[in-house]
């Protein structure tokens, strides 16, 4: 080999060596791209996942029966304020007013029963409807119950305001109140919920079923009626005072 | 460990790209048509998520965004050399990022698990692990 042809020759493997430098270099580069991204995400989801759960933690509420009203609900659809399969072909409606003491005392002890027989089998659904009887105060309420049923929570809310009912018409349904209940009951979006429980449309709703407790006849809260083949329009039950009567209507309706 | 040959983990890439096309699609016009996707194995989970909050980013369905994703991660499955690689690596990177934040919500915010969200979440995580290794054996290297 020639002087010339062996220069040419280590020139060559030079560049060679060069341009595989120059590619490692360059893979390098590019896995420390990718793991400074990994980093930077792991970071981020950590961030995103602990201010998420530090705005549900709510441990420390003072709400009473929180755990007891989730478990209660648990595994039953939810659509505004009807609770259970949207195609069951019986109907209970319950007109209540949440201030009501009576209705209270319904939720608590004859409610959960009517949940458990008919509601959570699918043989029944319940619709909440409100009947604001008690003071002005139960407009607000009654608006902040179908808000928080625009997001799936609406017998959460319900049910959880009852077990933390102040006395009738003594002033406790402020927006703080209204609020931690909505915090409670799992309503996920508080903003969303504040502007719907003040929308014109969710206050005629309230004004509405109100009226229609009104044409039913119904004079107290609460007053049930029930709707099913086996019945022409709602049928009034009035207030029927044993979970045992409520099933029967169910059953005769359906 | 031994990978798979790029040419491998590309195809794989382009059948779960495409396929999360289709599940994030039919959320998306479940969402559109005012209703909810209807979870397969029953119950209202799917309903209860979709209802909530969490389900839309800037008044958009975030399927919208998943489809966008999954479109991405396609056509980053479809394309050689490094861009590619990166830009596979990148997208899937945000995408199993976001879905580990939704799995997340859904567990322990909304309470609620939706099937369709779950299928997405681990199609997503799939093709996390498809590109992660795409990058890592391929990056730097000839197409």
């Amino acid at each position: 080999m020639s002087g010339k042809s062996a220069r040419e020759a280590r020139r060559e493997e030079r560049l060679q060596a060069e341009g595989e430098g120059a590619a490692q270099e360059r893979r390098k580069r590019l896995l420390q791209i990718g793991s400074a991204a990994v980093f930077l995400a792991i970071v981020v989801v950590a961030v995103l996942i602990v201010k998420s759960l530090s705005e549900t933690s709510g441990g420390d509420t003072s709400l009473e029966d929180v755990g007891l009203v989730k478990r209660q609900l648990q595994g039953i659809p939810q659509t505004g304020l009807v609770l259970g399969d949207p195609k069951a072909k019986v109907t209970l409606f319950e007109f209540g007013d949440l201030q009501c003491p009576v209705c209270k005392g319904f939720s608590e002890e004859i409610i959960p029963a009517v949940i458990d027989s008919k509601v959570r089998s699918g043989e029944a659904k319940l619709d909440f409807r409100n009947y604001t009887i008690i003071s002005q105060e139960s407009i607000p309420a009654g608006a902040a119950a179908i808000a928080a049923g625009e997001q799936g929570r609406g017998w959460n809310f319900i049910e959880l305001f009852y077990r933390n009912q102040g006395p009738e018409a003594s002033g406790y349904v402020t927006d703080g109140f209204l609020s931690e209940i909505a915090r409670g009951a799992g309503v996920a979006d508080i903003a969303r919920w504040n502007k719907d429980r003040k929308s014109a449309a969710v206050l005629k709703e309230v004004e509405a079923t109100t009226a229609e407790a009104q044409r039913l006849g119904f004079t107290g809260t609460p007053s049930f009626a029930v709707e099913g083949p086996g019945t022409s329009g709602k049928k009034s039950l009035g207030t029927p005072g044993s979970a045992g009567l409520l099933e029967e209507a169910i059953e005769d309706a359906g | 460990m031994k990978l798979p040959t790029e040419g491998t983990l590309r195809m794989i890439a382009t059948f779960v790209a495409a396929f999360g096309i289709g599940v994030a699609t039919y959320i998306a016009i479940a969402d559109s048509g005012g209703g909810s996707p209807v979870c397969l194995a029953g119950g209202s989970g799917c309903e209860t998520v979709a209802n909530s909050s969490y389900s839309h980013l800037a008044g958009v369905n975030i399927a919208v965004f998943g489809i966008a994703g999954y479109a991405l991660l396609l056509a980053a499955s479809l394309l050689r050399g490094d861009l590619a690689r990166m830009a596979g690596f990148g997208v899937s990177l945000v995408g199993f990022g976001y879905s580990v934040y939704l799995t997340q919500l859904e567990l322990f915010k909304i309470e609620a698990i939706c099937q369709w969200c779950v299928a997405s979440a681990v199609l997503m995580t799939v093709l996390f692990g498809l590109n992660a290794m795409r990058m890592v054996g391929y990056v730097g290297r000839p197409a």
